[in-house]
């Protein structure tokens, strides 16, 4: 626009100039004739002047006929100043003329200034039409485009002392559950109500006043009192001065988001409640067997000494059987221990390894990236269904990732974890977990899959033994070894599902 | 009781003394391996007996030693021992053929009941066994053609088939048969039949 301005400015000065010129021409040229005039004027008196000399020459001292010719001669002069007062006249007409082309060419001027700036204000004019036209397409799209988002948006004033909202599109009012008369002209925190969000209220006002952006997720009320997470940005509209003129809101519902983070924080939490108390029934299940072996003992020789003393020693017989039912009672002990811990019955059903592994990396991927490691899987394709107990395979898959997250934790450079399916052949599918750790030392690869051997100073050393007793109730088998580079890989075996007949 | 022998496989010494002390108390001959294959190295004698054995142990587990004992033909009723008493364990046990599954630890009562059955079943398998080698032993008298239509008669062949298939007179297979008869002291055919599959010479061997 500025520019157009600047192209035209010189155009338009010339009107007044050009006037101005000819104002000044036309001045000069009416001095010129008042001059000739004047000049004319001059003449002529002189010639009276001349004529009264000569009649008084003709008294005087001359003839008649002298006086006469003078006379004549004077009258002849007298014709030729006539003559030249006509070419002055004519002259002045002329330059008449002139002045009337003169004023003619510059009328003729003025016309093409202004029919130049006449089209000029038209070109203009269409030229501010279009614009107008484009921007209006453009606040359309980008109406339709704020209509058309998911996220809240609305904008506040503000340089009106109660910040109200002059806009807002509809996902914000569907979002909230607040129509256009609740919310626009009001403030934005009144809006929601004060004490539901004191502190995100406060952190927002200090942002704002300190003309940064604020960003951050809020728990807020629905007008019907629903609870909803948002997360909430808001940002400055400052105009060419720098003064904030607008608050734009961006409000996101991250309820959904929130929930599924929850469900696979409690999925995970629930494996691994599940993991805790297979490890510790299974713990007792070792405990109950450990003890129970003397218990068998005590019992027996108990036993077979009041055999040897058939019929003898009432009193050593009595004490005896104290040994005896008091063994009894501490297997007894140990039968209401395992009870209360027995492994819930394995649910059997039909699985998708491969969706399986899936599903535990999801549940694991927070302690993964946590631990700055990367974990990639290599799923076999068209792999057949297996059977089994969906809880206690993710438990093996659970137990064999920590335990390669575990040996790659005190290196920086092994990161990779990989996990790979496979069909071994036409009735067995092989899952491995292969890690970059620090592999299994010689002297532990026998004891890795007892109870109670643990390599790691708070482990219980129930992990993996748990893991092979599960693989074998699935009929399968878990092995371990050492990678020729580095690193170990575990893996495990389950048979593939054959229909009845089959 | 006395004519009776008694196995013990645990790992655990001090069961096998225990318990080899109480069975002796009670008159039994005992055994103990701490190792499933010491027992399998060992010479069996021939009186009734059964197996104590216990399911988990090194190398060779209880369920392990079954199979093997199944594959060499060591046919001696077995009871199960665990520490880990579930249910499902003894269940795959009992279906293998265990005579009983007892829980660790048990008493004098529950453990004589069981050996007790264990024997009876012993005693059974024995007599079978035993006739089985008495007609494994009249089998062996036979001569290669004798058995042979031994075999065909077992299949339930008529003599007349029996010839054409040999290339024979009826004549001869009909003394052939006569000789089967006597050397394996059958009386009627059904009866030879019945030798025949006690001895498991069912399927054409021919």
């Amino acid at each position: 626009m500025k520019k157009k301005i600047i192209a035209v400015t010189p155009k338009k000065m010339k009107k007044p100039l050009l006037k101005k010129i000819s104002r000044i021409n036309l001045e000069g040229q009416i001095r010129l004739l008042t001059r000739d005039l004047n000049v004319i004027k001059r003449q002529l008196k002189r010639g009276v002047s001349r004529e009264k000399l000569s009649k008084e020459k003709f008294r005087g001292e001359v003839t008649q006929g002298v006086n006469r010719e003078k006379l004549g001669a004077d009258r002849e002069k007298q014709g030729a100043d006539r003559e030249r007062l006509g070419a002055d006249r004519e002259k002045q007409g002329a330059n008449r003329e002139k002045l009337g082309a003169g004023r003619e060419r510059l009328a003729e001027e003025q016309f093409r200034l202004q029919t130049d700036e006449i089209e000029l204000k038209d070109g203009q004019l269409r030229e501010g039409a279009d614009r107008e036209k484009l921007a209006e397409e453009q606040i359309h799209i980008r109406t339709k485009a704020m209509e058309a988002t998911f996220d809240g948006i609305f904008i506040i004033d503000a340089l009106k002392p109660d910040f109200p909202i002059i806009y807002a599109n509809p996902s914000f009012y569907h979002l909230t559950g607040f129509t256009k008369n609740e919310v626009i002209g009001k403030n934005y925190f009144l809006l929601y109500g004060v004490v539901d969000n004191l502190h995100a209220l406060e952190e927002i006002k200090q942002a704002l006043l300190q003309g940064r952006s604020f960003q951050g997720e809020l728990l807020n009320s629905k007008k019907n009192g629903e609870k909803f997470w948002s997360l909430l940005r808001i940002t400055l509209v400052r105009d060419k001065n720098g003064t904030v003129t607008h608050y734009v809101g961006n409000k996101t519902d991250t309820t959904l988001m929130k929930q599924r983070n929850l469900e696979i924080e409690e999925q995970r939490e629930e494996l691994l409640h599940v993991t805790r108390v297979g490890k510790l029934a299974e713990f007792v299940s070792s405990l109950a067997h450990e003890i129970s072996q003397p218990l068998t003992a005590i019992l027996s020789y108990a036993q077979a000494a009041q055999r040897m003393l058939k019929d003898r020693e009432p009193q050593l017989q009595e004490v005896l059987q104290y040994i005896i039912n008091d063994d009894q009672r501490a297997a007894e002990v140990i039968r209401r221990l395992r009870y209360l811990l027995k492994k819930s019955k394995p649910t059997f059903e039909l699985l998708d390894i491969n969706t399986l592994i899936k599903d535990t990396i999801t549940l694991m991927m927070p302690h993964i990236t946590a631990k700055n490691k990367v974990i990639k899987f290599e799923s076999g394709s068209n792999l057949p269904s297996i059977q089994g107990d969906r809880i206690q395979l993710q438990q093996v898959l659970l137990n064999l990732i920590s335990n390669s997250l575990e040996a790659m934790e005190s290196s920086n450079d092994s990161r990779e974890l990989v996990i790979s399916t496979c069909l071994k052949d036409a009735g067995t599918i092989m899952v491995k977990v292969k890690d970059s750790g620090c592999g299994i030392p010689e002297e532990n690869k026998l004891k890795l899959f007892g109870h109670f051997f643990t390599s790691k100073p708070d482990g219980l050393g129930m992990g993996l033994s748990i893991s092979r007793s599960i693989v074998e109730a699935h009929g399968g088998r878990l092995e371990a070894e050492n990678n020729p580079d580095r690193g170990a890989t575990f893996y495990f075996t389950v048979p593939v599902y054959m229909k009845k007949g089959q | 009781m006395n004519t009776s022998i008694i196995y013990i496989v645990d790992d655990d010494a001090s069961i096998c003394k225990a318990t080899s002390l109480l069975l002796r108390s009670n008159g039994f001959i005992v055994e103990p391996f701490v190792q499933a294959s010491d027992f399998l190295a060992f010479k069996h004698l021939k009186m009734p007996a059964c197996l104590l054995l216990d399911i988990r142990l090194p190398n060779i587990n209880g369920f392990a030693l079954q199979d093997i004992m199944a594959q060499q033909g060591i046919i001696i009723p077995i009871i199960f021992m665990t520490g880990y008493g579930d249910i499902p364990m003894s269940v795959k046990a009992m279906k293998a053929g265990a005579v009983d599954f007892l829980p660790k630890p048990f008493t004098e009562k529950k453990l004589i009941d069981a050996i007790t059955l264990a024997l009876s079943k012993s005693k059974v398998q024995n007599k079978k066994q035993a006739e089985v080698a008495k007609i494994k032993q009249r089998v062996d008298t036979l001569s290669p053609r004798e058995l042979e239509v031994f075999h065909f008669v077992a299949q339930g062949m008529m003599n007349k088939n029996i010839a054409s298939k040999r290339g024979t007179s009826l004549q001869t297979i009909k003394v052939h048969r006569g000789r089967v008869m006597q050397k394996m002291q059958a009386k009627t055919v059904t009866e030879l039949i019945h030798l025949a599959q006690k001895a498991g010479i069912t399927s054409a061997t021919v």
